[in-house]
C-alpha cells in the first residue's frame, strides 16, 4: 500500500527530479522525521510503483499537487545543516 | 497554600468549576489541538482529556493557565478576584523568592527508560496545528539548563519539537537566556546538558516564564510564588534537578555545532511566522514519567491563550523593575498584545516622561519583546483596554504623539517584520504619547474630561449612587 510522505522548500527546483537524492521527510502518519536516499518526480506516472510526497512551504501551507518518492534506503540520523537564521 | 503537583491544581480546577473533562477518545492528530484553540477563543475552561489515541494510559491537560481565573486558581486564590488584584499579588510574591529543596526521590521517578526504550511518541503529544512542522512536546513546561562557567540555573518556557524517537529540535534564541547559554557550550565545542519538566505542578511552569535577569534561579522565583519550597529530585543522566514531583521529564545535551530544520509552528504572536529552518538539536539520554503520566499543552495562537497571561505577570513585573524611581502609577502587558506592547500610566511631572519611560523598558530586556508602549495619565486605568484605546485616539497626537525608533533589536517570530529582518533580528519600535505635554495650561488648553468622576459636583455623584436602585436601575 502506497505511504504518504511530506517534505519543506520555498524553492521547489532546489529537489533534483529523477535522480538519487538524500532527502529529509516526514511520515505523515505519525510526523516522524527520516532521511532517505531517493528519487522523487513532480509527474507522479514518472513513478509509477513511487509513495506520495506533499510539498509544503518552509511556513507550513501545502503544495496542491503531490509528488512521487521512491524510497532506496535509509540514511541514519538526521539531516544535518548550517545554521542561518533566528539571530 | 500551594499545590503540590499538577494533579492537585486539575482537582482544584475542577473544584471551581473550570476544567472541562473529556472521557471520549480524542485523536492527537490535531483534534486536541482544535479542542483547545477553539476553547482559548472562547475563553472557556480548562480541558482534560482523558483517552488519546494510540497513547494508553495517558491523560493531556490543555491550557492550563489560559484565563486570569485559572491563574488565580494556581495561586490558591479565589477564581473571581480582579486581574488587578492577581496581579499584585502575583508581584508581592515575585519579591520574595525562596530556594528550593533537595529531596531524594519522587513520583516523577516512578518510571525511568534509557537507552533503546526511549520513544518520545509514546506520550501521545498533538499534533497542534495543521502545517506545524511537528509533534511539540513541549509547550507548556521548562527546560533547565546551567550556565557553562557559573552556577547559574535557569529555567525557561522555550519550544521543542520531536524529530524522531529520541531526537527534539527548537529555537534557541541569542537574546534568551537559553541562547546565551547555549552560545557559550557551543563556543567550547561542549554539549549542553538539559532536562524538560513537563506537568509541573503550574506555579513552577509560570516561573519558567519569567524574565529575570542574568543570574537569578527561576527556581527560587517559583518558591516564592508558591509560598514554599520547590522539592527537587537530580537527573539520571545529567547534572542537574527537576521537581520532583513531574509528570514527565526529558534529559539529554543540546548537540554543538548541529542544525537541523525545525518549524514552522504556530506561536504566541498569532501567526506562524518563522519558517522551517536548521536550529539546534536535544538528543534524549533518558525519560523518566510518573504512572499514566498527564502531557501538559498550550494551544498558542489568537488571543488569549496560556502566554497572553503568563507574560502579562512577568512582564509587568519585569517592567515594573525597570520603571523604579520614575513617576510610575501602574504598568499593565494587555493579553491581547500578547506581551508586545507595555502600557504605563504616569504622573504629569515633567517634559518627555513617556520618552524616559520608553528608554528604560527598551534599554531592559524587555526591549527585545516589547515593540509597542502606550503612555496615558494617570486617570487612565491601564488595566482597562477600553480606556486605553480612548486614550490613543484622543489624546495622542497622529504625528507629534507618535514616536518610531528604527534599528532597535526584534524577535524572529515578529509577523510585521519582513523575512531578512526576522532572520537578522532587525526591528524597530513605537511610542505612543498619550500624555497631555507638561507645558499645556490645565486651565485654558487641557480639555475637560467628561465622565460621571468628572463631571459632577461630588455630592450629587453620592447622592446618584446612593439612589442609583431607586431611579429603577
Amino acid at each position: 500500500m502506497a505511504r504518504e510522505y511530506d517534505t519543506y522548500t520555498d524553492d521547489v527546483s532546489t529537489i533534483k527530479e529523477g535522480v538519487e537524492i538524500t532527502i529529509a521527510i516526514r511520515e505523515t502518519d505519525i510526523y516522524r522525521t527520516r532521511v532517505v536516499k531517493a528519487i522523487v518526480s513532480s509527474n507522479k506516472k514518472a513513478l509509477p510503483d513511487g509513495d506520495t510526497l506533499w510539498v509544503r512551504y518552509n511556513l507550513g501551507p501545502l503544495r496542491p499537487e503531490p509528488w512521487a518518492i521512491k524510497i532506496l534506503a535509509d540514511v541514519p540520523g538526521l539531516l544535518i545543516k548550517k545554521a542561518v537564521g533566528d539571530q | 497554600m500551594a499545590h503540590k503537583d499538577l494533579r492537585e491544581f486539575i482537582e482544584a480546577l475542577d473544584k471551581a468549576g473550570h476544567l472541562v473533562k473529556v472521557k471520549q477518545e480524542v485523536d492527537w492528530n490535531l483534534e486536541v489541538g482544535a479542542i483547545i484553540r477553539k476553547a482559548c477563543e472562547l475563553e472557556e475552561r480548562a480541558t482534560l482529556f482523558e483517552k488519546v489515541k494510540d497513547a494508553p494510559g495517558v491523560r493531556i491537560l490543555g491550557s492550563p493557565c489560559a484565563t486570569y481565573a485559572r491563574l488565580a486558581v494556581a495561586m490558591g486564590m479565589d477564581a473571581g478576584r480582579p486581574v488587578k488584584e492577581i496581579a499584585k499579588e502575583f508581584d508581592k510574591r515575585i519579591a520574595n523568592p525562596i530556594k528550593p529543596l533537595l529531596v531524594s526521590s519522587g513520583p516523577c521517578k516512578e518510571n525511568i527508560i534509557k537507552g533503546k526504550d526511549i520513544d518520545l511518541f509514546k506520550f501521545g503529544v498533538p499534533m497542534i496545528h495543521d502545517g506545524d512542522g511537528g509533534r511539540y512536546i513541549s509547550t507548556w513546561h521548562f527546560i533547565v539548563t546551567r550556565d557553562f562557567d557559573s552556577s547559574w540555573v535557569n529555567w525557561g518556557m522555550y519550544r521543542q519539537m520531536i524529530h524522531n524517537e529520541t531526537m527534539m529540535g527548537g529555537m534557541l534564541l541569542p537574546f534568551q537566556h537559553i541562547g546565551k547559554i547555549f552560545q557559550k557550550y557551543e563556543k567550547a565545542n561542549k554539549p549542553m546538558p538539559f532536562a524538560t519538566a513537563i506537568g509541573t505542578e503550574p506555579l513552577c511552569a509560570v516561573a519558567g516564564v519569567l524574565s529575570p535577569g542574568m543570574g537569578v534561579n527561576e527556581a527560587d522565583l517559583a518558591g516564592g510564588l508558591r509560598k514554599e519550597p520547590v522539592e527537587l529530585v537530580k537527573c539520571e543522566t545529567v547534572d542537574l534537578e527537576v521537581p520532583a514531583h513531574a509528570e514527565i521529564v526529558i534529559e539529554g545535551h543540546v548537540l554543538p555545532g548541529v542544525r537541523v530544520d525545525e518549524g514552522p509552528f504556530g506561536e504566541y504572536t498569532g501567526f506562524s511566522s518563522a519558517p522551517r529552518n536548521p536550529r539546534p538539536v536535544y538528543e534524549v539520554s533518558c525519560i523518566t514519567h510518573r504512572h499514566n503520566p498527564i502531557l501538559t499543552v498550550s494551544n498558542m495562537g489568537m488571543p488569549v491563550d496560556d502566554n497572553d497571561i503568563i507574560t502579562n505577570s512577568s512582564f509587568r513585573n519585569v517592567a515594573n523593575s525597570v520603571l523604579a524611581g520614575l513617576p510610575v502609577v501602574d504598568v499593565d502587558v494587555p493579553a491581547y498584545g500578547s506581551c508586545h506592547l507595555v502600557v504605563v500610566s504616569v504622573r504629569r511631572a515633567y517634559s518627555g516622561i513617556a520618552h524616559h519611560v520608553a528608554s528604560a523598558i527598551w534599554g531592559s530586556k524587555l526591549g527585545s519583546q516589547a515593540p509597542y508602549i502606550i503612555v496615558v495619565d494617570e486617570d487612565v486605568d491601564v488595566f482597562n483596554l477600553g480606556e486605553v484605546i480612548h486614550a490613543v485616539v484622543m489624546k495622542c497626537h497622529p504625528v507629534r504623539g507618535v514616536h518610531a525608533q528604527p534599528n532597535s533589536p526584534g524577535h524572529a517570530l515578529w509577523p510585521f517584520l519582513n523575512f531578512h529582518e526576522r532572520h537578522w533580528g532587525q526591528a524597530a519600535h513605537l511610542l505612543l504619547d498619550c500624555t497631555w505635554p507638561v507645558d499645556w495650561d490645565p486651565n485654558i488648553e487641557i480639555p475637560a474630561k467628561i465622565s460621571f468622576g468628572t463631571s459632577y459636583p461630588k455630592a450629587l455623584q453620592e447622592k446618584v449612587v446612593s439612589n442609583w436602585g431607586k431611579y429603577g436601575f
